[in-house]
């Protein structure tokens, strides 16, 4: 075995995987890379940092997993089960410069939108966050004008409660999610 | 919990220890960044979350690569002095050996020479890197300096990413220089 096939199986399996009924959320790979690379030069990504080139979608996945490694959690890729594609991230997110931790999310290719698959994510990434790390709150922030996510945030019971203005990417919204003992159907309703 | 680099090498040399970088290691990279002495591996408008971010991408390069820079450490102390590893984001024309030495109380130490000596020949033996380069501002002088003293030689011919007319792509000598 290659080293780079050692350390990539090690993180692997120190990140765990998160089964729902269509999906499974596991740690990022190098092979998720040209999905993702594809997703953040597309007019799709303009409202998480994008759209950038590939090799600056390089470094923003390399920061994806180095994520897990600087906070102990990050986001998953969205693998979906059916056909084993790549699809996106949910997870756990708290770079430099966030006002807290939040719940991020993003689907890279549009064929696989509406079929609540982000959403089926975000709970369960939601979940993990409440019982595996303990949070007892979580935000997502959600850049002004994406109403799609807005329309997912509200799926989610999560309520708006202000803004927030980053430097780089712009005024964003907040959005605070249910806390662990109201959201009903977090990890454990897929477990 | 935590997630760290296992199944990383560790390279020891006489003064050294070299090894995977961690969430730790992150203030001297802060404070190395926030410095006059980095604009040579930074762009001139960096901010703290971005500076984040590229650390972020540092560790993340392990992860994608299977390889990436190590960080430089005296022996004894775990503090973050530099980094010197082989290097390969997308976009780069051919993997290059990076370096940069983050303290500047670690300076003209032979510090760096030390490391970047100890990565060639891990990047030979491990990796089976023949010749790599080493990408070099024109009017980074150290840089060129420690680059002759490691037996590396200016490739007129291998492309270099972005700015052709401020960077170099320095050679690796096929074998250990003398």
């Amino acid at each position: 075995m290659t080293p780079a096939l050692d350390l990539a199986q090690s993180f692997d399996s120190l990140i765990p995987r998160i089964e729902t009924p269509r999906l499974m959320l596991r740690a990022p790979r190098l092979s998720d890379f040209d999905p993702f690379a594809t997703y953040m030069q597309s007019d799709r990504s303009r409202y998480t940092g994008g759209p950038v080139d590939r090799n600056q979608a390089w470094r923003g996945f390399g920061h994806i997993a180095g994520h897990w490694v600087f906070r102990g959690y990050g986001v998953f890729v969205i693998e979906h089960r059916e056909t084993g594609q790549a699809i996106g991230t949910s997870g756990p997110w708290f770079p430099e410069g966030w006002p807290e931790p939040e719940i991020a999310w993003t689907l890279w290719t549009s064929g696989f939108e509406g079929q609540g698959l982000a959403a089926e994510a975000a709970l369960a990434a939601r979940g993990w966050a409440y019982e595996a790390l303990g949070w007892t709150t979580a935000i997502s922030l959600i850049l002004e004008g994406n109403t799609r996510s807005e329309t997912l945030a509200q799926r989610l019971g999560c309520v708006r409660e202000g803004g927030f203005s980053h430097a780089q990417f712009g005024a964003t919204g907040i959005w605070r999610h249910l806390a662990p003992d109201a959201q009903g159907a977090g990890m454990e309703a897929y477990a | 919990m935590s997630v760290n680099l296992s199944e990383t090498p560790v390279l020891t040399t006489e003064r050294l220890v070299l090894r995977a970088p961690k969430s730790d290691d992150w203030p001297a990279f802060r404070a190395f960044m926030r410095e006059e002495r980095s604009h040579f591996v930074r762009p001139g408008d960096l901010t703290e979350e971005n500076a984040w971010r590229a650390f972020g991408h540092v560790i993340g390069h392990w992860v994608l690569r299977g390889y990436g820079q190590f960080i430089l450490t005296a022996k004894g102390d775990d503090s973050a002095l530099g980094a010197v590893g082989p290097w390969n984001p997308a976009g780069w024309p051919e993997p290059e050996i990076g370096w940069t030495i983050w303290s500047p109380g670690a300076e003209g130490k032979g510090f760096a020479f030390e490391a970047a000596t100890a990565v060639q020949a891990h990047v030979r033996t491990g990796l089976g890197w023949a010749q790599p380069v080493s990408y070099i501002d024109t009017a980074n002088a150290r840089s060129q300096a420690l680059a002759r003293r490691l037996g590396c030689a200016v490739d007129a011919s291998a492309p270099v990413p972005g700015d052709e007319a401020a960077l170099q792509a320095w050679r690796h000598p096929a074998e250990e220089a003398a």
